[in-house]
């Protein structure tokens, strides 16, 4: 196949990410038009056959491709508003990517991005074999944008997000996604290297080195996807309707509300998409 | 035409700015092509300069100490040896093939001053924590560390004597163009960017350009979240056998301006004359 999207799935015991996978799918089918492919592990799919979203999972990936677990040891917090819950992340193997991938031109999103736009299109036939976000668009702008949402460190690169990654397969990627492994393997060692917090593994930040080292270890203008339009987990998605995604955005420690629609947009806090899955998935239709 | 550089430095027993001027110096015959490589050195006594391994890397050596510290610099148009001259701060470093600029002021103009600098990320300056001055008595935003100009150019001529006008009087003309907020001293930027102001000339001798481009490493203006004093004190200064120099994690190809005077060694010397043996 010339184009497609992928998505990586694994989940957890708080997250059920193959199930949000085929909620972000189907948004793409419809607003991309193009086929999503799902890469998951065993379990995972042991999962979905034993919730029953198998099958339609089946109806709606153009592939699932089954690899092996990550094994991570992240443990990371997972925000519902003003709650938060531990739970490990299992997101090491994004490299794998350009294997395992059945497209030539492959865009990689995060199960949490909901496709709403038709604006992601533009970029297939861009004249770049690598693109990324070069930034995040926080919902209420800059003035809760923190350095360490832009930058790795403080006196270091300029944040590229992984949320969303467009690519040709080809040497040059490959290199690319080798990179991404080898920084992820000696990420203690980056750490001290580029002076960033080692903790959690993220893949920004290895998207980022990797983006870095292939530039010169410069940074350089050139085509990159669009800002990647952002809403925290701190925030709650209350409503779906009328096509309109409506949120409640912590802002100086009070709630606005604000709306999206008809804008592709993250949704960190997962437990909201969870909980406005039935209508989410309405929007899908 | 002859083009060439032109580096002044003024000695006091407790500085070292000539070895920081050799620095340079070695920099600019590493990586500049033939006819673009020729530097004077104008120095307020010889001596300094005399335990240097390759004193041939000045092309023309000055001794004149007509005046003391950077205040030398306002007589680069007098003292030039050159016809086209690009007058440069002493604590640079040169890293790649710069001559396409030269060749572009030669042809078009008779004085360019830099108008703006970069962090060692590539990002243009725009903190304005040191240019209050200029700020606050709307003065174009030069910086004289990169100065292109014609010798007795009328332009030149005309701007160059009133700078020195307002570094002699400084009082004066601190209180009569600059009371907005006046400067504890008249630098050579300041005192470039108001005499461009009162001539009215900027427009003709800063308009935009896409270079020169120098990496300016004073600490409050590198856009990081927190005030620093010295930048080394929170990147690194990696200078490698080949001549090539990072700052933090990232490659400098653009002219830089350290600043912190003691990032120039006997090491990085040792490199640099190493790398001028070898292509000459």
């Amino acid at each position: 196949m010339d184009k497609g999207i992928v998505l990586f799935a694994h989940n957890n015991r708080q997250i059920d990410y193959a199930k949000m996978s085929i909620l972000t799918a189907k948004l793409a089918n419809k607003n991309l038009k193009v086929p999503v492919s799902l890469i998951t592990d065993p379990s995972t799919v042991s999962w979905m056959k034993e919730s029953k979203t198998f099958s339609i999972a089946a109806e709606v990936f153009h592939k699932i491709i089954i690899t092996e677990r990550p094994e991570d040891n992240n443990m990371r917090n997972f925000g519902d508003g003003k709650s938060y819950s531990a739970a490990p992340f299992s997101n090491g193997n994004r490299f794998n990517v350009w294997d395992l991938t059945p497209y030539k031109r492959t865009l990689l999103i995060d199960t949490d991005f909901l496709i709403l736009s038709d604006n992601l299109n533009k970029y297939w036939d861009v004249d770049s074999d690598l693109l990324i976000s070069p930034r995040y668009n926080d919902i209420i702008g800059e003035d809760r944008t923190g350095y360490l949402d832009t930058h790795i460190s403080e006196t270091g690169l300029e944040m590229y997000w992984a949320t969303t990654v467009m690519f040709t397969k080809n040497e040059y990627t490959k290199t690319f996604f080798d990179l991404v492994d080898h920084v992820k393997q000696k990420y203690k060692m980056f750490s001290d290297v580029y002076r960033f917090n080692p903790i959690i593994y993220r893949n920004d930040i290895a998207f980022s080195i990797a983006k870095h080292i292939m530039n010169g270890y410069q940074q350089i203008d050139e085509y990159d996807l669009p800002d990647v339009f952002s809403v925290t987990d701190k925030d709650v998605l209350y409503e779906v309707e009328n096509n309109t995604l409506k949120f409640l955005i912590n802002y100086k420690d009070s709630n606005i509300a604000a709306s999206v629609k008809d804008k592709d947009v993250h949704v960190m806090n997962k437990f909201s998409i969870i909980r406005n899955y039935d209508k989410l998935m309405e929007l899908a239709e | 035409m002859n083009f060439g550089y032109l580096i002044i430095v003024s000695e006091k027993p407790e500085t070292n700015y000539s070895r920081l001027a050799y620095a340079l110096a070695l920099s600019i015959k590493n990586t500049q092509k033939e006819g673009y490589d020729k530097v004077a050195l104008v120095i307020n006594d010889k001596k300094h300069i005399e335990n240097f391994t390759s004193t041939w890397v000045f092309d023309e050596i000055i001794e004149w100490s007509g005046a003391e510290h950077w205040d030398g610099r306002s007589y680069m148009d007098q003292l030039s040896p050159w016809d086209h001259t690009v007058c440069l701060d002493a604590d640079m470093l040169f890293l790649r093939d710069y001559s396409h600029w030269v060749e572009y002021f030669i042809k078009n103009s008779e004085l360019y001053i830099a108008n703006k600098s970069f962090t060692y990320r590539g990002e243009e300056v725009n903190d304005t924590y040191y240019r209050k001055c200029f700020i606050a008595n709307e003065l174009p935003n030069f910086y004289s560390f990169y100065t292109f100009f014609v010798k007795n150019s009328k332009l030149a001529t005309e701007f160059f004597n009133l700078q020195r006008e307002i570094i002699s009087n400084p009082t004066e003309f601190s209180n009569n163009f600059l009371d907005r907020y006046k400067p504890k001293i008249i630098g050579t930027d300041e005192a470039f960017a108001l005499a461009s102001k009162i001539l009215d000339i900027t427009d003709d001798i800063s308009y935009p350009l896409d270079f020169p481009r120098v990496v300016h490493m004073k600490g409050m203006i590198q856009n990081w979240p927190y005030p620093a004093e010295n930048c080394f004190d929170h990147i690194g200064f990696y200078f490698n056998k080949s001549g090539k120099l990072k700052l933090g994690n990232f490659e400098q190809n653009d002219i830089v301006h350290y600043v912190e005077k003691d990032k120039v060694n006997l090491e990085t010397i040792n490199i640099l004359e190493e790398i001028a043996w070898k292509k000459n």
